[in-house]
């Protein structure tokens, strides 16, 4: 079973043919029951008719009883011995005529009656009854309009014995008498009922209400005829139309008619008439046969069909599913191979067909753009990824010796330039006039030149060293100083372009495109023209790359120190602050210097986690110096990032909090330029800062882009000149008026002024004279371990370090 | 013909005790009776007759009476005579008959036969006889024979005339074969007196029956 209904539930054709053959027997069950129901009730409504025809038979049957038997007894009557028998008036010799003249014609019991109906002789004994019927008879017979052709008779039980009884005249030669003959009814009468009406009749007989039914004669099987007399239904027999009666498990229909006697006098004779419900409701065995071989046949014949229909339509649909799969895998080309067949399953057919056909030409569009670049017809970045892999490949397989890749890397100059001005869909054409003039110039046999994307192109050169890459590139370079002439307009484009080898600059084919892109660019900063690649250009080399981590690192293992750089007021020499400077102790390299780590710091932003950690050092280290009793400030550098940094305040709070530090124990030093990438933000931060109680300084003043206007509204509080103006002071004239200027117009701005890079005691004593407050630089003390920096200055304070005032001796 | 018989011996008594009234007269009267049907139509071929104690001893027997048949009938359908009277059943039809009768009365059969038989059936008790043909069931008669001169038969007009009545008491039975089958006649007490009577009698007698009929 189970199998089955995997059957029926994994294929569609079993599905089908389960479906038909279900459906069929359906209609065949409902056909029979149909048939069967039909019949059923056709014979329960016929039964009853052909049971009055029964009863119709019966009672002339009867009729043609009485009437041969009256015939009978009145030719009897006028025998002459008969006659002159009875005219005697020996009652023993009458007896004896009446029966034998009875037996004549079978008449088992005969009555002599006088003309007035008194009994005169009779077979057998007398009795009332028979009087009372013989009585009955004769008023039936004497009245007027009775027709000869019906004469009366009636039936009564003699002994337990139906009899049918006629009357006939006496005629001497006028009626004289009357002789009753009684004939008794016997199976004769049911053998004639079954073949004129096709009707059983049993004659049913019971003397009282009390007494059971007996069986006097029947045509049906003796315990049927039993059954029925002691069924049910002998309560009430004689009811109309037909009774269903169960005898001996066969249901017939009767229909009872009370022959002598009545319903209410309870007790006599009754005649039922009864045919078999069951013969008349059964389906004719012929027809049942008849039902089943159709039945079978018509099953075997829609089997058939069905499982041919069903594979008419599954077949195609397996086919189809293959060719699903195998476009699904990607094979558009092999045809779905349909016989055209123009009903729905064909139609399926044809549609997947213009599928697979159309999805292939996708395929080759999609292809296209992928590998295409549509404004030039250019090869795209992808395909030239993948052109330089092979190349790449293939060189290795050849080895250096043999082989060798070059990729160009081209940038147009002032191409957004052409854009702002001319409109991009100018830049379009220009970068397709600048595809199609490269294309023209630079190649050979498999070198592929390449759109990369925005005005950047590249080409692969398959074989050939550095050299014949330059002069490749040289040759376009050249092409471009003839100007690009496109709708009206005469355009000069310059390109620099960037020159990466294998296997000399990169083994892989990436890396061999990022550094020609270094190179580009770095060429491209400098103006324009060819450059190749060399290491030194590349910041983010691998060994920088790995920086970073290890910068990270550099705080959590506290590879960073403080040093401290002092600052003395010039005019009493004190030590009245310090420059707080991180320095890098890498276990590996040693003392790594600032200029390593710090732009780096600055481009990738890890600048802000270095400052606060001079930061928290500058704090801590402040108050043990005042623990010691130094009281000086402390400077620290802030970068641009860090300015921009709209929660810095919060955080330089949080430190000063944390290590019990007064805000106006620090100064914060900022250059210029980081002031100018972002005024109003710088602005804005400095207020809060400035707020906080911080002190605040421009450091390197005077080397790059500074706003006086700026410079007015900022809360700063000194200036620092930087080095370049005060190293060499004492011998250039230019410099030094320009320290004094500056001076001058700190001091007018109420700053006070730091200059930086004092070498030696000339410079300090200039600075002495110009005024300026402070100074800084290698000649006072160099940057220095934090730890260091109390003895220092105790020793700067015990009248300067041993030896001299004298600023000639050097402190490097 | 039982209630005949036992109504003699009442006759007898009648009779005797009308001698005396008579004897006295010794006058002769004519005595009529008409004789009609429950309807009132006059009813012929009725019998009447006076009976009296005197009667029987002046009974004569009739000369021979004859009752033919003819076209298959007897004719006449009612015959009266007296007792000892002899009566030839002559035929004179083409076919045989075969007369017979299982009265009482005169039980007697003259088996088939054609012409004139032999000898005469003589009729010696009082009584009605009914004569049948045993072949030919239609054909009845009825002899009514009657033991006093006093007798007579209705007319068409259903008029007795009985002559020389002497005066006295008598029984007067009357009957028609209309009447129901075993019901002797009607009797009825008569008064002759010296004049002539006329006495009505009305009997519920259907007309003479058929044989055919029942």
């Amino acid at each position: 079973m189970n199998a089955l209904r995997q059957l029926i539930h994994n294929s569609l054709r079993a599905r089908i043919v389960a479906v038909f053959l279900g459906l069929l027997l359906v209609v065949q069950l409902a056909g029979f029951t149909a048939i069967r129901a039909s019949l059923s009730s056709h014979a329960q409504s016929e039964l009853p008719q052909r049971l009055g025809v029964g009863d119709r038979v019966l009672q002339s049957l009867l009729a043609q009883r009485a009437q041969k038997l009256t015939e009978g007894a009145r030719l009897l009557s006028t025998d002459y011995g008969f006659r002159e028998a009875i005219h005697s008036n020996d009652r023993d010799t009458i007896v004896s005529v009446l029966e034998n003249h009875g037996q004549r014609i079978g008449a088992t019991r005969v009555a002599l009656y006088s003309a007035d109906l008194a009994l005169r002789a009779s077979t057998g004994e007398p009795l009332d009854s028979v009087d009372a019927l013989a009585r009955r008879l004769w008023i039936t017979a004497s009245a007027a309009g009775t027709p000869a052709d019906s004469p009366p008779s009636e039936i009564a039980l003699l002994d337990g014995q139906p009899y049918q009884f006629v009357m006939a005249p006496v005629r001497a030669p006028v009626v004289v008498g009357w002789v009753l003959m009684g004939f008794a009814i016997d199976a004769q009468l049911a053998t004639d009922m079954q073949s004129l009406a096709a009707a059983q009749l049993t004659l049913l007989s019971r003397s009282s209400t009390q007494a059971h039914w007996r069986v006097q004669l029947s045509s049906l099987p003796p315990r049927q005829a039993s059954d029925l007399a002691l069924s049910a239904w002998a309560a009430q027999p004689a009811q109309p139309g037909m009774t269903t009666v169960s005898v001996n498990h066969e249901e017939i229909g009767t229909h009872a008619q009370w022959l002598s006697g009545s319903s209410a006098a309870g007790a006599g004779v009754v005649a039922v008439t009864s045919l078999s419900v069951d013969e008349a409701t059964q389906l004719p065995h012929d027809l049942q046969w008849a039902l089943l071989a159709i039945t079978l046949l018509s099953c075997a014949a829609f089997a058939v069909g069905s499982a041919f229909t069903a594979n008419r339509v599954t077949r195609p649909l397996q086919r189809l599913a293959a060719a699903a799969d195998r476009l699904g895998s990607g094979d558009y080309d092999t045809p779905m191979g349909i016989d055209s067949q123009g009903d729905e399953v064909g139609q399926l057919a044809h549609a997947f067909e213009r599928m697979r056909v159309n999805v292939a030409g996708q395929k080759d569009e999609i292809l296209k753009l992928a590998y295409w670049d549509s404004l030039t017809g250019l090869p795209n970045r992808a395909q030239f990824r993948d052109a330089l892999r092979a190349a790449v490949a293939a060189a290795q397989e050849a080895g250096p010796v043999h082989a060798s890749v070059a990729v160009l890397m081209l940038d147009l100059d002032r191409f957004k330039q052409v854009n702002d001005v001319l409109g991009y869909r100018f830049g379009d054409l220009v970068l397709a006039a600048v595809g199609e003039r490269l294309s023209q110039h630079a190649v050979r046999g498999a070198d592929l030149i390449a759109r990369m994307g925005g005005d950047k192109f590249a080409i692969l050169l398959h074989s050939g060293d550095g050299e014949l890459a330059h002069t490749v590139a040289e040759r376009i370079g050249k092409a471009f100083d003839v100007p690009l002439t496109l709708e009206e307009h005469t355009i000069d484009m310059g390109a620099s372009i960037g020159i990466a080898c294998w296997p000399q600059h990169a083994a892989d084919a990436d890396v061999l495109l990022s550094r020609a892109e270094i190179a580009m660019y770095a060429t491209k900063r400098h103006g324009g023209g060819v450059l190749l690649y060399d290491p030194t250009l590349d910041a983010s080399s691998s060994k920088t790359l790995s920086l970073l981590t290890e910068l990270r690192a550099a705080i959590s293992d506290a590879q960073l120190r403080l040093y401290l750089q002092p600052k003395l007021a010039l005019d009493t020499a004190k030590v009245v602050g310090a420059e707080a400077l991180v320095r890098w102790q890498h276990p590996q390299r040693g003392l790594v210097p600032p200029l390593q780590f710090i732009p780096f710091a600055e481009k990738t932003g890890f600048i802000r986690q270095l400052t606060l950690w001079v930061f928290e050092e500058a704090a801590r280290h402040w108050q043990m110096l005042m623990g010691e009793g130094l009281l000086i400030t402390l400077s620290v550098n802030l970068s641009t990032r860090d300015l921009l940094d709209p929660e810095l305040p919060q955080k330089f709070q949080a430190l000063l909090t944390q290590h019990d530090v007064p805000a106006e124990a620090l100064c914060l030093e900022i250059t210029e330029s980081a002031i100018m990438d972002d005024p109003q933000r710088a602005q804005a931060t400095l207020e809060r800062l400035h707020a906080m109680g911080f002190s605040l300084s421009i450091d390197d003043f005077g080397t790059g882009y500074s706003s006086l206007a700026y410079l007015k509204k900022l809360p700063v509080d000194e200036l620092k000149i930087d080095q370049s103006f005060v190293k060499n002071m004492e011998t250039d004239g230019d410099d030094a008026k320009i320290v004094r200027s500056t001076v001058e117009l700190a001091h007018n701005l109420g700053l006070s002024v730091v200059a930086e890079g004092v070498e030696n005691e000339a410079v300090w004593e200039l600075l002495r004279e110009l005024g300026c407050d402070q100074a800084q630089g290698y000649h006072m003390g160099r940057p220095m371990p934090a730890d260091a920096f109390y003895e220092w200055s105790v020793g700067w304070q015990a009248g300067r370090l041993p030896g001299n005032i004298n600023p000639s001796l050097r402190l490097h | 013909m039982i209630c005949f018989a036992s109504f003699r011996t009442h006759a007898c008594s009648w009779l005797l005790a009308a001698l005396g009234c008579v004897c006295g007269a010794s006058q002769a009267a004519v005595v009529r009776i008409s004789v009609s049907d429950a309807a009132g139509s006059p009813l012929p071929q009725a019998v009447v007759l006076l009976e009296s104690a005197s009667t029987k001893l002046s009974v004569k027997p009739m000369p021979t009476v004859e009752v033919s048949q003819l076209k298959r009938q007897f004719r006449p359908q009612v015959t009266l005579l007296t007792v000892g009277t002899p009566v030839v059943f002559s035929n004179f039809d083409t076919v045989r008959h075969h007369v017979y009768s299982f009265s009482p009365a005169k039980t007697f059969e003259l088996k088939l036969y054609a012409g004139v038989p032999n000898q005469p059936v003589v009729f010696d008790k009082p009584g009605v006889s009914i004569v049948g043909c045993n072949i030919h069931d239609q054909m009845a008669a009825w002899i009514v024979v009657a033991d006093t001169p006093l007798h007579g038969l209705s007319d068409a007009q259903g008029q007795v005339r009985i002559d020389t009545v002497a005066a006295g008491n008598y029984r007067m039975w009357v009957w028609h074969p209309g009447l129901p089958a075993l019901t002797d006649g009607v009797v009825s007490s008569l008064t002759v007196g010296q004049v002539d009577l006329n006495q009505p009698v009305q009997l519920d007698a259907l007309a003479v029956p058929t044989a055919s009929k029942p």
